[in-house]
């Protein structure tokens, strides 16, 4: 709790140091006051306390969802040294709204109400709205956030009437009266749940309600795709996962084989349209369609496993993310436009960023000694755990798909060539976060056991 | 139970959606193809009080009309906060009356932003 | 703990490497050559303390990841032992062949190498089939940059169709792997990726024989056994000398060592269903590779089908199920290594003096090379199977074990030899004798080459001729597996 309060005053203190004129005291204050919050966040360990009568729980699923958003955000930070001021004058106002997106992110993770919920959600979204459009002069940014916009609205249509349905059949918006309610048999509750289903599934672009994804990645700057594709989507799964695990564990028998559809189409989907980008950052947005049909998979082992699987996914696709986003912001500004040819010869003029991307597109593919192979392992163990054997045979031939186009990336960097390639400059902070970055999905990708074990 | 809700209690409203649906869809078929239909130019010109229209309609209006309604509506709806606490302020008692300063508070650093970023300033 | 220096020395060794390579490339080059004759040497000395091992020599478990019973197990027994010995050596050879050729990146070219062998050692020694396959996996990365840097000219379709086929079937092995682990859990209440714990796991037949399915497909491609060859010849005909070596030698023989170490004692009772078909496509494979080899004007790719051909044999002696065969079976794996590897790098040789590897350009080379003709003559001969030299061995004993067990296909098995024969002349014939098309400035070898060609000689007439040895090593390891067999014949 202490956590959220302090993203929250910070996002206010960001935005005044901005009134202010501090301009240069932005980036420092942003991360201490991050790491402060990551900090009070831990501290809440294993108390399992309830805030504002019983509207949120701050349990260890919540813990360690929050310190994972925050920690990301404050990897993202590290990277926006110098990339707002080319953009706009209103520096400021950006890092308040990522603050102001994280805030609705920690509250996605811990409500333990549906109000909450909501509420969580929006706060999140309106901020990323203006984000998607910060670019007011280029058409891609407005088209990216109007379409954003208007279907998180629609999306949201769909959460409420999906939440206002629950209330009607169990008479509560608690998730755990709703969990003891027995109301799962009603037609009202069934239409609820599949309507939430739906709303959710907009945000964290599960098909076949991803369409606007690729768009809006598109046109949304690197650093804010690269904010969507971590921040969001795991805020996104982690709400999805505690509803239904909380709320409707019981009546799982149900909503399950609805999952299992999602999770085919949001996988072929993601995959299939993969393969033909020749742009990156296209085939990245793509590629976050496909892993939320990885992350489905999960969901679908409502056990007690199924959370520890998603944050390890989670925690893996974020780091993996990070690092790819990051060398496509740089190789696009340096080379003009992000297609797969910008990439040529990148091995020879930049070493590091060749090998940090390597790593990063392995780990996004799963392949051993990084930290997506084990997610992927994970995910795929509890689904068999529950005897969705046919569902992650699909999800491997889709595994494979997978490695088909992300090594294409590793091709252009390592086996073409580009004779007048000019080796890019990295600022500092590129170099600590990519660097932390590959640290840890090898660290993670030799003992998982360190992730593997935190829920 | 008082209540008993199911979804086949909503029927008698679906149908009665699709039937008013239905009416204006058919009506504007049916009005659309009965009647007659003969187009002149003085028809077709827009009519307004007898004087020959001067311009273009769409003619474009200032943006700082939508900011301050934008911000009109933002402050009013969060005053409307103030009523259920207003009414319930001696239940809520003092926790109620420091809540609502942190909430008053906030307001007052966006109202107070809102002003210095010359949002307001109709001139500038 | 010896076990996990093997790993770690490539490990470190292909790092210092491509570190040391930014001041000092010929440092790099030997710290990589250093980095396998240290595990060549640690390796022989566990052979000359253990010449005949009987059961497992040395063994090593830590904990790894305990919530889901992954453990880090290593353990070493005769199989084991002979395959470590192939891989340092053929590393070495590999390195060596290296040196003048590799002139692009030469760091970062030692580090892929030191870790595909890193990778290789790995799967030889895991007996956590978690970790197997981790490993497994970490063999084809560096494989791939090998093959799709320093290649010819097609090596990026080459690279990617070999990454391609070899990583989709592996996942069919994760999901059989996986699927092992809840049908054992189910059975047992034990949570294990153990090799030895699945050993003892009693499956029906119907979900074992599934299993089994999924181990086999990845073997067979890597093997390559006969529908799944077809990434094969692309890959070692572009890779660069020591990528070929690697992958013929090495690669290869990871495919053959699961089909023998996992696929026959885990699921005795289907692989025994499956023996007449596997047996098949055994033979089919040394038909039809030994077609397509004599069909071939690119050396490499010549040299490339003959691997498939001898491949088969390795898929005949599997599915036969009695130790003779099984003795024949890991003969043919050491000294189709030597061979094949030394054919491979005598093929690099002749590149890196005409520039080309289509054989009707060639001719007449013996006038001006005859060393190096020689070194091709005995590889050549050693691949038609000639007495006296290892394959001959290896053959006999795959096909007089086979007999039993089909009589039909190890007959049909036999006229591989025949076409052995057919193709491996043509290579002499059209690369040393008749005439010559064109004047090539052909050098005779080199030191570095002599010291290259002359252990791989050594070798194979030593495997011929006293194969003793190699079979008192394995031989306990061997009838272990034979012993795995559902009934009996």
């Amino acid at each position: 709790m202490t956590s959220l309060i302090i993203v929250s005053v910070l996002a206010v203190a960001v935005l005044y140091l901005g009134l202010f004129k501090y301009k240069t005291a932005l980036l420092p204050v942003s991360v201490t006051g991050l790491l402060a919050a990551a900090a009070m966040a831990a501290m809440d360990w294993d108390l399992e306390k309830m805030y504002f009568s019983e509207m949120m729980l701050f349990d260890n699923y919540a813990v360690a969802f929050s310190i994972l958003l925050i920690l990301t955000t404050l990897l993202i930070f590290g990277l926006s040294r110098n990339y707002f001021e080319k953009i706009s004058n209103n520096v400021a106002e950006y890092y308040a709204l990522m603050l102001f997106a994280l805030a609705g992110g920690v509250v996605m993770v811990s409500f333990h109400n549906l109000a909450m919920l909501f509420i969580g959600i929006e706060i999140l979204s309106i901020s990323l709205y203006v984000l998607a459009g910060i670019r007011r002069k280029d058409p891609a940014s407005n088209e990216a956030s109007l379409k954003y916009f208007l279907m998180g609205a629609f999306a949201t249509g769909f959460l409420l009437f999906g939440t206002a349905l629950i209330y009607g059949a169990t008479g509560s918006f608690n998730l755990a009266a709703i969990a003891s309610s027995g109301a799962f048999e009603s037609a009202l509750f069934r239409a609820g749940v599949l309507l939430m289903m739906v709303g959710l599934s907009f945000k964290v672009s599960v098909a076949p309600f991803h369409t606007w994804t690729p768009d809006v990645y598109e046109g949304s700057p690197g650093l804010i795709a690269m904010f969507m594709a971590t921040v969001v989507k795991t805020a996104g799964f982690a709400a999805f996962l505690r509803l239904f695990l909380m709320a409707f564990a019981e009546a799982s028998a149900f909503w399950a084989i609805t999952v299992a559809i999602l999770c085919i189409l949001t996988l072929f989907a993601g995959n299939i349209t993969a393969v033909f980008q020749d742009r990156f950052k296209r085939l990245l947005a793509w590629s976050s369609v496909s892993h939320a049909g990885y992350l489905l998979l999960a969901i679908l082992a409502v056990g007690f496993s199924a959370s520890s699987a998603v944050l390890v996914y989670t925690i893996a696709y974020s780091l993996a993310s990070v690092a790819a986003f990051g060398i496509m912001i740089l190789v696009s500004r340096a080379r003009g436009n992000d297609h797969l040819d910008s990439f040529n010869g990148l091995a020879r003029t930049n070493p590091f960023l060749a090998f940090t991307l390597t790593l990063a597109v392995c780990s996004l593919a799963g392949i051993p000694l990084t930290a997506g192979f084990f997610g992927k392992f994970y995910v795929f163990k509890v689904a068999l755990a529950q005897g969705y054997t046919w569902l992650v045979v699909l999800a491997v031939i889709n595994a494979m798909i997978g490695i088909y186009y992300y090594f294409k990336v590793i091709i252009a960097m390592y086996m073409k060539e580009n004779a007048n390639a000019v080796a890019i400059q990295l600022n500092p902070g590129f170099r600590l976060v990519l660097s932390i970055v590959v640290f840890l999905i090898f660290l993670f990708g030799i003992f998982p056991g360190l992730i593997a074990n935190i829920l | 139970m008082l209540l008993q809700s199911s979804a086949s209690s909503y029927l008698p409203i679906l149908i009665q959606g699709i039937m008013a649906l239905a009416f204006v869809g058919i009506t504007m078929v049916i009005t659309h193809l009965v009647g007659p239909k003969r187009r002149t130019i003085d028809k077709l010109t827009p009519f307004e009080s007898g004087i020959s229209s001067v311009g273009n309609a769409r003619s474009p209006f200032s943006i700082k009309y939508f900011l301050v309604a934008i911000l009109f509506v933002l402050f009013d709806v969060e005053v409307i906060f103030m009523y259920p606490w207003a009414v319930n302020f001696r239940e809520l008692g003092g926790k109620g009356m420091i809540e609502m300063f942190v909430f008053m508070g906030m307001l007052l650093l966006g109202f107070f932003y809102v002003i210095r970023k010359g949002a307001l300033d109709w001139e500038k | 703990m010896i076990l996990v220096w093997l790993i770690l020395i490539l490990l470190l060794g292909g790092l210092l490497s491509w570190l040391a390579s930014r001041w000092n490339v010929l440092l790099a080059r030997w710290i990589a050559l250093g980095a396998v004759a240290v595990n060549f040497v640690l390796t022989a000395g566990i052979w000359f303390g253990n010449p005949v091992p009987v059961g497992w020599v040395a063994e090593l478990d830590l904990e790894w990841i305990p919530r889901f019973g992954i453990h880090f197990h290593l353990a070493l027994d005769g199989l084991s032992l002979l395959m470590l010995l192939l891989t340092f050596f053929l590393g070495m050879l590999g390195v060596l062949c290296s040196w003048k050729e590799i002139s692009y990146r030469p760091g970062f070219f030692h580090f892929n190498l030191l870790w595909v062998l890193a990778g290789i050692t790995g799967v030889f020694l895991t007996m956590d089939l978690f970790l197997f396959y981790f490993f497994w996996e970490v063999m084809l990365i560096p494989m791939y940059f090998l093959i799709g840097i320093w290649g010819h000219a097609n090596r990026i379709y080459a690279a990617f169709k070999f990454f391609i086929f070899t990583q989709a079937s592996g996942l069919f092995m994760l999901l059989a792997i996986l699927s092992l682990y809840y049908v054992q859990a189910q059975q047992t209440g034990v949570y294990s990726f153990d090799y030895f714990d699945f050993l003892e796991t009693p499956l029906p037949f119907k979900t074992a024989q599934w299993l089994m399915f999924g181990f086999l497909i990845a073997f067979i491609v890597k093997l390559p056994a006969f529908p799944f060859h077809n990434w094969l010849p692309d890959a070692h005909g572009e890779a660069p000398t020591a990528g070929s070596l690697v992958l013929a030698g090495l690669l290869l023989k990871t495919g053959a060592y699961g089909l023998l170490r996992f696929v026959v004692p885990l699921f005795p009772e289907p692989a025994m269903a499956f023996a007449p078909w596997g047996m098949l496509m055994g033979v089919i494979g040394i038909l039809y590779g030994g077609k397509l080899a004599f069909a071939q004007n690119d050396l490499k790719r010549l040299i490339a089908y003959t691997s498939v051909s001898h491949m088969g044999f390795v898929m005949l002696g599997v599915f036969a199920f009695t130790e003779l065969a099984y003795q024949g079976v890991v003969m043919q794996m050491i000294t189709h290594g030597i061979s094949t590897g030394a054919l491979f790098l005598l093929a690099g040789m002749l590149y890196e003096r005409t520039h080309t590897r289509d054989i009707t350009r060639m001719g007449g080379l013996w006038k001006s090379s005859p060393a190096l003709g020689a070194a091709m003559m005995v590889f050549v001969m050693a691949s038609l199977g000639l007495p006296g030299l290892g394959n001959f061995i290896a053959e006999f004993l795959t096909l007089n074990g086979s007999w039993p067990a089909n009589r039909l296909l190890t007959a049909l098995a036999a006229v591989g030899l025949v076409i052995a024969t057919v193709y491996s002349l043509r290579i002499m014939q059209k690369v040393f004798f008749g005439p010559m098309p064109q004047t090539w400035p052909a050098a005779d070898l080199k030191p570095r080459e002599y010291l290259i060609m002359i252990p791989l000689i050594a070798a194979i007439i030593w495997l011929g001729l006293f194969p003793q040895k190699t079979i008192e090593t394995s031989g306990h390891a061997v009838t272990e597996i034979s012993l795995k067999k559902g009934g009996s014949r």
